[in-house]
């Protein structure tokens, strides 16, 4: 274990290694994870239930051995080592969202929107080199914030660094995947917000974002820039995504405080919400479950969140800190823009459920960012 | 591995990340303010309008339809069905699913016309108006091969379906088509008025005669099926749809009643037949003791089954431009002169004012000169008395009559007999006809007394409806009860029970003394029974004894539009044929008006045809034996 830079609490001397590792272990994220797999795979095991999809659950159990193995791997490899070669792994998912550009196939179900290179097909399985994206850029977050000193956040130094960071956003927006490079946007501000000395770099560039939401606008795609003027106004684009959130709301709403139980939602089994088991499952929970159910599970999140962060105020340094507080971040924003979407409250973006959604990029990717958190607990008393 | 061992910057004393300590009041705020914002939205659709969307979600997976209703039959006295209901495939679209590649590969498959492309558009146009989610009907009754070639296809045919649906026949074709009518497919703005209440803008409605006037009837109502779809509007199966549907699963169809009618199919035929040579024709069978209608025929006519969803253009159009206006009942629509047929109003009017004898005898020398004009009579008939002018038509004597009572007076005993106003059978748009006063030349032009010499033999101004005659000599044969024309004897129930029976109804008792009734009647007896007669002379009924009278009526001279196509055995400037009468003479059965239109002269023309009918009615329809002939019926005879 010494090899690996893990050092046990100091109180746990002589207790057998395997003991010691035990306790050092952090079980309540453990726990936290495996209740969000349980219910995530009770309600796919309700979404997929027709008889064109059960498919779908051996798939997502497979996906989360593959997650879990993630996991292990994440947690045991030291997070400074990783940090150490975020440069080179965010290079690597550049790279790899370009092979996905030119080599990607169209998403399933997406043809209507034109073509789109979200997927890489390795060994048979489609991936979405976007979401290992995500992760590098939190581990390059990480390097960027290590620095305590303020004189290391010298305008020039920040624009140089951020730059490179705005590179993948840039290539997953025209991907065209506009949901994850929002939500890149949002964890690169959230990281900065919470681990620069001063915020006012911060602010500008926040400012300086939404002064370019009309450029945003004009490069939009038609159909990105319908959905959005749909959900504002079903009237002014009634669109397929506008149908789509109307039913959802319905789902939503008709669960009433109960819920309509398992496997008895309508909306969901037959099909009223397109693709529910993906970008809508909640709407599939909120439907079976009720107002009560709907609140376990965003309470559930809400324990994710401050474990998270608690993990994060007790790291040992600032690079588990940072790290800490971006994945808390990519969760808080995933979770807050796919329930936002499912009430209706946000446009339809890809945007999923840590845990619950169905689909093995998202899955992997989640329980890799949980790694690193279980990473950085582990370590929290030394190395 | 990549191994430092260091303490970090943050190691040891105070926290890894100062800046996050710092602004946790933040993120507490920004995680908090989140959690408030998606729970309370929740709070909202969930608690607050839960109940709302959790019916729209019902309402998104059950979907009621309506279920036709068989359309109650129209049977005749016997039950014979003269309107009925067989099998047909309807082919239903749904207009939200409906594109135009759809729409060619239909075309491609059925090979359909440009009549029914056009027909389609228009079904789906209305369909898209209402409710574009409902299947409407877009091809009626087709064909097996048709209705197969859609039912393999319909996996690429999405919204369609082929439904198997009671479709509207007339067993006998186009038998009393005037009478019975037939059902077209509802206008737009019928749709609008009916949609609610249950009609598939597709759907046929009664558009004449009896098919429209007792469509209320007819219809039945509509039943209503609820069923469970999904997303796609597939049909769930019957154990998810138990689970899913609450309370009733629909409501069954009723079925309309049945209109069991007056008319007699096989007399219907016999009088149809009889006038089948004859281009433009109307008979009317009434019963003299109900006022119940026993046939009734406007020829030419058209076959029903053609009218009722199966009408080309090009049929519309040559039906439209017939000059013999096929459209038009003329039983009971079309206002004719009725000429010598009349002239029982003169007389009666005569006798009741004492001002005619039955002995007194006038000269016919075939003129007659009145104010400057004279008049001419189809025959010079020389001495004779009243009753022999009734035998032999003699124009003369009655326009010496029509000279003493003057014009009003005739006009009001018509009218005692029901003519210058409709009869009240309520259908096809049965005219009222004209009696001319003096008051109504004044209003127009001034009144001169030769229109009195032109009204008294049934010319002029006169104007009656066939039915309108039979219902004068009906009250002329029973001794002066004036019935109410009747079609329909009751509704029934499709299980057969009588819903409303409709008894005999009397418009009025007319008040003409039965002297100078009898003195008319024996006159009409001699027209057919006695040499000399206008009838007799063309045909004499043996098995019975019909009296009657024939009526010749000269036409206003026609102007030929441009457009007017030329028909044979139509000359528009030929006088009308007519016949009025009954048999038996000494307890009236039936009354007989017939009109054949341009069709020459009564004794000629119409009363053959008369003849004709009586004839197989009472041998063939009565069963009557023959009988000897009977002597003239006797003044002191008659009860």
């Amino acid at each position: 274990m010494r090899g690996t830079g893990l050092r046990l609490p100091r109180a746990t001397v002589g207790v057998s290694r395997w003991r010691r590792f035990r306790a050092a272990v952090d079980w309540p994220l453990i726990v936290v994870i495996v209740a969000l797999c349980t219910l995530g795979l009770l309600n796919l095991y309700s979404a997929t239930h027709g008889v064109r999809h059960h498919a779908k659950f051996d798939t997502q159990v497979q996906w989360m051995v593959v997650g879990v193995i993630g996991f292990a791997v994440a947690t045991i490899v030291d997070y400074r080592a990783m940090v150490r070669l975020a440069w080179l792994g965010l290079g690597v998912a550049i790279a790899l969202l370009f092979v996905a550009r030119v080599l990607g196939r169209p998403g399933a179900g997406d043809a209507n929107h034109g073509i789109t290179y979200r997927w890489l097909n390795i060994g048979g399985m489609g991936i979405q080199p976007s979401e290992l994206a995500k992760l590098m850029v939190i581990l390059v977050l990480a390097r960027v914030f290590q620095d305590a000193e303020a004189t290391s956040y010298t305008p020039r130094a920040l624009i140089g660094r951020l730059v490179i960071l705005a590179a993948p956003i840039g290539l997953i927006a025209i991907q065209p995947d506009l949901g994850t490079a929002i939500l890149l946007a949002l964890i690169v501000l959230s990281v900065g917000f919470l681990a620069m000395p001063s915020v006012w770099p911060m602010v500008h560039v926040t400012l300086a974002g939404l002064l370019a939401i009309p450029i945003l606008w004009e490069t939009m795609h038609e159909y990105q820039q319908k959905r959005i003027l749909g959900f504002i106004d079903c009237g002014i684009a009634p669109t397929k995504e506008c149908w789509h959130t109307q039913q959802s709301i319905y789902a939503v709403g008709s669960g009433k405080i109960w819920g309509k139980g398992f496997l008895e939602g309508t909306q969901n089994q037959f099909n009223f919400v397109p693709e529910h088991w993906t970008d809508f499952p909640y709407s599939v929970w909120a439907e079976e479950w009720g107002f009560i159910g709907s609140v376990v599970l965003l309470a559930i999140f809400g324990f994710l969140l401050v474990w998270i962060l608690n993990v994060a105020l007790s790291a040992r340094d600032r690079v588990g800190a940072v790290i800490c507080a971006g994945v808390a971040a990519m969760t808080f924003w995933h979770v807050v823009v796919n329930v936002a979407m499912v009430l209706g409250l946000a446009p339809v973006v890809g945007v999923t459920l840590p845990f619950v959604s169905y689909g093995g990029s998202s899955l992997v990717t989640f329980f890799l960012a949980m790694g690193l958190v279980a990473n950085v607990s582990l370590r929290k008393h030394g190395y | 591995m990549l191994i430092r061992h260091s303490s970090g910057p943050g190691s040891g004393n105070g926290p890894a990340l100062p800046e996050l300590h710092r602004r946790l009041k933040w993120v507490a705020l920004i995680g908090i303010g989140a959690l408030v914002v998606l729970v309370g939205r929740l709070w909202q659709l969930q608690v607050m309008r839960g109940e709302s969307y959790y019916e729209r979600t019902v309402s998104n997976v059950v979907k009621e339809r309506y279920l036709p209703s068989v359309r109650g039959k129209i049977l005749d006295r016997k039950g014979v069905p003269l309107a009925d209901n067989r099998p047909a495939f309807n082919i239903y679209a749904t207009p939200k699913l409906w594109t135009r590649p759809l729409e060619a590969e239909l075309v491609r498959m059925l090979g359909l016309s440009d009549d029914e492309i056009a027909k389609i558009d228009e079904r789906i146009e209305i369909g898209k108006k209402r409710d574009g989610k409902t299947a409407i009907m877009i091809l009626d009754d087709q064909g097996r091969d048709r209705a197969a070639l859609i039912e393999q296809a319909l996996a690429r045919l999405p919204g369609f379906e082929v439904r198997h649906e009671p479709y509207r026949f007339y067993p006998q074709g186009d038998l009393a088509a005037h009478l019975i009518g037939y059902m077209t497919q509802m206008t737009a703005a019928e749709a609008d008025r009916l949609g609610n209440q249950g009609y598939d803008p597709s759907e046929l409605v009664g558009r004449y005669g009896l098919e429209d006037k007792w469509e209320n009837y007819l219809r039945g109502k509509k039943g209503i099926e609820r069923y469970a779809v999904d997303a796609r509007g597939q049909r769930l199966d019957e154990v998810t749809a138990a689970a899913l549907i609450q309370g009733e699963r629909g409501v069954p169809a009723v079925p309309g009643a049945n209109l069991v009618l007056t008319i007699d199919a096989e007399l219907q035929r016999l009088a149809e037949k009889a006038v089948g040579h004859a281009a433009a024709s109307a008979v009317v069978v009434v019963e003299p003791r109900t006022g119940k209608i026993r046939a009734i025929v406007s020829r030419p006519s058209f076959d029903p089954n053609i009218m009722t969803g199966h009408l080309t253009q090009a049929e519309e159009t040559m039906l439209k431009q017939d000059p013999r206006k096929p459209f038009i009942d003329k039983a009971l629509r079309m206002t004719y002169p009725p000429g010598s047929i009349f002239k029982f109003a003169t007389a009666i009017a005569a006798l009741e004012d004492g001002q005619a004898a039955e002995d007194e005898n006038m000269f016919c020398t075939g003129a007659y000169q009145l104010s400057g004009t004279t008049f001419h009579c189809h025959g010079t008939h020389g001495k004779v008395d009243l009753i022999k002018a009734i035998q032999h038509s003699c124009d003369t004597y009655f326009w010496k009559l029509a000279e003493r009572i003057g014009i009003d007076r005739i006009a009001e005993v018509a009218a005692e007999y029901g003519l210058g106003r409709p009869t009240n059978l309520g259908l096809n748009g049965d005219a009222g006809g004209r009696l001319p006063t003096k008051d109504w030349y004044e209003k127009t032009t001034r009144y001169k007394v030769g229109y009195a010499t032109n009204a008294s033999i049934g010319q002029g101004d006169v104007e009656v409806t066939v039915l309108q005659m039979a219902m004068a000599y009906a009250a002329l044969a029973n001794g002066g009860t004036l019935y109410v024309p009747e079609v329909v004897d009751r509704l029934e129930a499709h299980d057969g029970h009588t819903i409303t029976s409709y008894g005999p109804q009397i418009a009025k008792q007319v008040r003409t003394p039965a002297d100078a009734l009898d003195i008319w009647k024996r006159g009409m007896w001699k027209v057919t029974n006695e040499a000399g007669g206008t009838a007799f002379e063309h045909g004499h009924v043996d098995v019975v004894t019909v009296m009657g009278k024939t009526g010749t009526a000269e036409v206003k001279k026609h102007h030929k539009q441009e457009d007017e196509k030329e028909l044979d055995r139509w000359n528009p400037n030929a006088t009308h044929a007519w016949f009025a009468g009954w048999a038996p003479a000494e307890d009236p059965e039936i009354v007989i008006v017939v009109l054949v239109e341009h069709g020459g002269a009564g004794g000629t023309v119409a009363w053959p045809i008369a003849k004709q009918i009586i004839e197989g009615y009472f041998t063939k329809i009565a069963g009557r034996p023959a009988a000897p002939h009977p002597a003239a019926p006797d003044k002191d005879a008659r009860p």
